[in-house]
């Protein structure tokens, strides 16, 4: 590489640094106020007791059912992706995925997500019946 | 808030100093990265309330399971956790569509990033510069890039950390690294030309 390309390079990279710098600068105040939270919200967690999704008494049977719920959807949504009846690694990759804490939730509530699909392409579908696109 | 909830928390005084002292640095610390890291994660993800959430997260994490290693520890460790943040929001997006049009019983798309982003003559990052900044254009050429060239090029520039830090966070090697970067800064020099 030469001199004149390293230097510019190097160019580069500082005025790219000084965009960001900029960017950072010119965050607005709800998203710095919002930040304070979550960074206090963080910190609390030096003195509150560990707590987990785990230790709620019905979380064993829901997880249970999540899982074998999502494994069925996955086996349903993708047959391409299983060779003889089991489930190769991306299958298994996107189950872990779900099964994180907070996927969890989501997934004991897939009858309201899914009604909220629905009310979203309604009012979509809606939008577009009175002209309003 | 929490460093008043820090003085009145654990009994033991010895404990309770420990405790006192490293909360007070690790307010420090995220104080001093939560602006950058939320722009970094912006970048990636373009949703503002998904990259507050991403970056929340991250804080978390790494006060739940590191707070207790050494600070010099912290900047890598956060970064790796907001980039493997980063990467199960958009793996997530693609599971969770899946889930959700099969309950709904419809046929659909599945969701794919690359399309999500913004049109062709959008992605122009001359173009983009014409219309807007040229903040918008970097950002738009960052889209471009490979994933780990891009992080590469952020942790090194955005976040001025060295390539042993960089390489810690990224989970690779520094020789990687290196070739990670020099790559993106080609391919971005490449892309902008001489317009930033």
């Amino acid at each position: 590489m030469s001199t004149e390309s390293r230097k510019g390079d190097s160019e580069f990279e500082e005025r790219a640094k000084q965009l960001f710098d900029e960017s950072v600068d010119r965050l607005d105040a709800r998203t710095r106020s919002k930040l304070t939270q979550a960074r206090y919200r963080a910190l609390e967690q030096l003195t509150a007791p560990a707590g987990s999704v785990w230790r709620r008494p019905w979380a064993p049977a829901g997880a249970a059912a999540a899982a074998l719920t999502v494994l069925l959807v996955l086996w349903l949504d993708a047959p391409e992706r299983t060779v003889n009846g089991t489930f190769d690694m991306a299958a298994t990759s996107d189950l872990e995925l779900l099964l994180a804490e907070e996927e969890l939730e989501m997934i004991q509530e897939l009858e309201f997500y899914a009604w909220l699909e629905e009310q979203v392409e309604l009012g979509d579908a809606q939008g577009v019946e009175d002209g309003v696109g | 808030m929490a460093l008043a909830a820090l003085m009145r928390g654990p009994t033991c005084p010895q404990r309770e100093d420990r405790t006192l002292e490293s909360g007070i640095e690790m307010e420090a610390f995220l104080r001093e990265v939560e602006t950058r890291a939320y722009r970094i994660a912006l970048v990636n993800i373009r949703d503002a309330d998904d990259a507050l959430d991403i970056v929340q997260d991250a804080m978390m994490r790494l006060v739940r399971r590191y707070a207790d290693r050494p600070s010099e520890e912290w900047r890598p460790l956060f970064y790796r956790i907001l980039k493997n943040r980063i990467r199960d929001w958009q793996r997530r997006r693609v599971v969770r569509g899946k889930i959700l049009r099969f309950f709904a019983g419809q046929e659909g798309e599945e969701y794919d990033p690359v399309a999500q982003a913004p049109g062709p003559a959008a992605d122009n990052p001359a173009d983009a510069l014409a219309r807007s900044d040229a903040m918008d254009a970097l950002e738009r050429a960052l889209a471009e890039l490979p994933r780990r060239q891009r992080e590469a090029f952020m942790l090194r520039n955005f976040e001025g950390m060295d390539v042993a830090g960089t390489a810690k966070a990224m989970g690779c090697s520094q020789g990687s690294v290196k070739t990670h970067h020099s790559r993106a800064v080609r391919r971005l020099r490449d892309l902008l030309g001489e317009h930033i």
